[in-house]
Parts: structure tokens; sequence; C-alpha cells
């Protein structure tokens, strides 16, 4: 089966079924120019369906005042799913967070990969739903 | 042994014999669960994500059942394209992804259990039958809608009902045919004596089915879910549904709300599994009614469905029409 074909047919189809993001036009809210990459502390942890929303205290380069951020993550279920849990984000939690910061600049972010400070990285490097923690160390090779 | 004593026994042995009898249809019944009141057992959270596609993918031809080999490279190719840890297309693209893998349910990238390459199982051909052509009026109102969506992805929106329904926090799934997306696949069904109701996570309706016989209300009463009325077959739940509202994007594909038909059929298969079949029908819209089948399986003991935070008149629409008026304004005084 050849890939660009199977890119071509199969995911109009996909996507025509419904309006997936719809509700959310990420590109409208996020800037694809600010990419950002914070460590922080975790404040809080909001359970919002459908987007999650990650509180973080990220130092500021004078390493005594803080900056709150807000990430914004994936429906409930969908962490649930996967294993994240409430105790997996604990307050005072440090994580690193690469994604997005919000086009208006607020101190907002989508959470593209977030790594816990075990190094286990909510990223699972693979798209076999079968085989979580795939190929971490390059997660640009092309897959099957 | 008196007569008497012999006829009781009589009476007693046929009386076993023809409770037994009775008993031969429920115990059939019986192998499926059961409400108190007698009806199939539907209830339980549900979960109907897949990644295989509604419509059969041309380049598999006619095949509608794949081996375990070409199933697992057709899951792989599917998974390989609904994929969001891809870093392919750049910034914009990788923007619009939003999260990566981990935040999307994980059961949308398996295709069936049953390895078909399509949902569509009537035409046989796994694709959505000839479309009918549309009438001027009707055409007229898809180029309206275009328009529509055409402003609002242009940060422009004119009025509020450029924003979808889904944008607006007024139907998203809920709206039957229940088909899978990226996430929230999951449906609650309720049952009491009479009714069926079905809670799906996005958005916040509750679909409440009655399954008592009564008729569909007069043909003038429209609503966001259409009407629907049920009916038991066996273990299946029939559901017949019409009277959908007029506005755009309340019917599936943009039916004719006039002559839009969906008939749905839930028959559980097991404890965690139920099969979900829809046939939608509209002369002004298709040329020959389609069905598909969609696997629905209880979701795990430890999960549970959140309430989904959107309502109608949130700020959003606000935001989304003052920010575009701004930015008219801006745009006028370059």
């Amino acid at each position: 089966m050849k890939p660009i074909l199977w890119a071509a047919l199969v995911l109009p189809a996909v996507l025509a079924v419904r309006p997936a993001s719809a509700h959310h036009a990420f590109a409208a809210e996020f800037d694809s120019k600010k990419p950002v990459k914070l460590r922080g502390t975790v404040t809080k942890m909001e359970w919002i369906n459908p987007h999650a929303w990650i509180h973080i205290d990220v130092k500021k380069p004078d390493g005594a005042t803080v900056d709150e951020w807000m990430i914004e993550a994936g429906s409930p279920n969908t962490l649930l799913r996967r294993g994240l849990t409430k105790d997996s984000l604990k307050i005072g939690t440090e994580i690193l967070v690469e994604g997005y910061q919000s086009k208006d600049g607020s101190l907002r972010a989508n959470g593209r990969d977030v790594t816990l400070p075990d190094g286990q990285t909510l990223f699972l490097g693979s798209s076999n739903p079968d085989a979580p923690g795939g190929d971490k160390t390059n997660p640009d090779k092309p897959r099957p | 042994m008196s007569y008497r004593l012999l006829t009781w026994t009589g009476i007693l042995f046929v009386a076993i014999a023809l409770s037994a009898a009775g008993q031969t249809p429920k115990a059939k019944k019986s192998a499926m669960p059961h409400t108190p009141w007698g009806d199939p057992d539907l209830q339980g959270v549900w979960n109907d994500a897949t990644s295989t596609p509604l419509q059969r993918p041309s380049d598999v031809g006619a095949k509608d059942i794949l081996t375990d080999d070409e199933a697992a490279e057709f899951q792989a190719e599917l998974a390989h394209n609904l994929s969001r840890d891809r870093r392919d297309g750049g910034a914009d693209a990788d923007v619009n992804r939003a999260y990566n893998e981990h935040w999307m349910d994980a059961r949308r990238l398996k295709i069936t259990a049953d390895h078909r390459t399509a949902l569509i199982v009537d035409p046989p051909d796994g694709r959505i039958p000839p479309l009918t052509p549309l009438s001027p009026e009707r055409q007229k109102a898809a180029a309206a809608r275009a328009a529509s969506n055409a402003r609002f992805n242009a940060g422009l929106p004119d009025r509020y009902q450029d924003m979808s329904l889904p944008v607006r926090c007024i139907i998203r799934t809920d709206s039957p045919p229940y088909l899978p997306t990226i996430y929230n696949n999951d449906f609650h069904i309720f049952q009491s004596p009479g009714f069926v109701v079905i809670a799906p996570e996005m958005i916040h309706s509750a679909r409440v089915i009655p399954v008592d016989g009564r008729p569909h209300p007069g043909k003038n009463l429209h609503q966001w879910l259409g009407d629907s009325r049920g009916r038991w077959e066996g273990n299946t739940l029939v559901v017949e549904t019409t009277n959908f509202r007029t506005d755009d994007g309340v019917i599936f594909q943009n039916a004719d709300p006039e002559t839009f038909r969906i008939t749905e059929r839930f028959t559980r298969t097991g404890a965690d599994t139920l099969n979900y079949e829809f046939t939608v029908e509209d002369p002004k819209t298709w040329t020959k009614p389609w069905t598909a089948r969609i696997p629905w399986s209880k979701v795990d003991p430890g999960e549970q469905m959140y309430e989904y935070a959107c309502h109608e008149d949130n700020y959003d629409m606000v935001h989304f029409l003052s920010g575009a008026r701004e930015r008219e304004k801006k745009e006028a005084a370059k």
C-alpha cells in the first residue's frame, strides 16, 4: 500500500465523518511562531472536559519570582485511559512542557509534549496503540 | 390412590409441563441481560472509537473483510495518517494537531475486530450511494453555508450563525447517527420502564426515547435531535427518528429535514459488546438508503463520563464577533 495514496484517500474520508476539531480552532488560539519550552512546578490541575488545564509556576530568569502558566491538555477520559490519574500530576511535581504559546501573548500554551520528573514522557513515539513507548529516541522516524 | 389424588397429580404434571414450555423462549431470552421489567438491558457507558473509515478506501478494491496480515497493515496505515505524533508539515501543521497522541483516544487507532474495510455495510461497495442532484434552492443554501464557513475560518464571522452548532455548544456528536471522532466517544445508556435514554459525552443532551408504542408527534414539532420513537425487536432496540430542526448542520450531511429519516438498531452481543447499526434515507439527498455498522464496547470500570464544559451563549460568541469587527477596523485603517 502506498502511504501517499493512503493519505489522500483515507484522511478525507475519516475527516468527513465529523468536523473533528471544529469546536477548537487551534491555529486561531495558539501561535506556530511562538514555540515554548517550559520547566515548571504544578500548582493546579483542572479536569475539564474536553480540555483539561495544567497550571504551572515557571521561574523567571531572576530565579526568585515566577510566571504562572496554563497548559491546555486533552480530554479527561483520554488522559485517564492513558494512565494519567489525579495522582500523576500532584501539586509540586516538576514537569517539562513543549508547546505553542497563545496568540494574544497571555501565559497560556497547548501542551504538545509533557515530560514527567522520572523522564516518563507523555509522548508515545509510536502510532501503534498496542506498543506504547515505541521509538522515543527518534519521534520523527517515518512509521510503517 | 384415589381418583382425586390421581387427578391432582395429573393437573400438577400438566401445570409443570406447561410452565416449562412457557419458559423455553424466556430461557433463550435470558442469554443476554434483561432489566427487572423484562426489556433487554443495554445500560452502561459504551465507547464507539475506531479507525475503520466510514467509506471503503478505493485502493482496497472490493475487499470487505481483510485477512489478519492485511488487517495489521490497514490498521498501521490508518494509525499513521491519524497520528498526531508526526512532526511533518512544519510548525503550522503541528500547532493544528495541538497535542501529541497521548491526549487522544487511543481506541481510535484500531480497526474493528471483524477486520472490515469500511463501516458502511450496505451498499456492498462500502461507499455512500451517489447523491441526488440538489434543487436550485438547496444549491443556494449550500453556497450560503460555504460562505459562512469561509468567514468563520478567516476570523471574520458576520453573525452568530456563521459559527457552527458545535462551536455554539448546541449539538456536536450527540446528534444521530453516532460516528466515531477524535475523543469523547462515550455514550451512557439508561433505561426505565417505557424509556431508553442516551447521554453522549459531547455535548450534553439526554436523548429520551419512548419505547412504549406512542406515535410520533405532529410534523410541525422540530427538535435539535429530532423526534425518536423506539421499539424492541427481540433483543434489538430499533429507533426511528424524524422531525429534525431545519437549521444548517442539524441533520447529518445536511439532508432535507422534510424527507430525512434515520433508523438505528442497538443489539447487545455480549457482556461488554454491542452492535450499533444505522440506516439513513432521504430521496432528496442520496439515490438510495445506506447502512453502517459500528461496534461499541463497554468502557473500563475506572472510566466515567465527564461533564462537557461547553454551553450556549458562552463568552466565545462575544469574542468571535467583537474580534472580527476589530480586525475589520484595523484593516480599514491601513
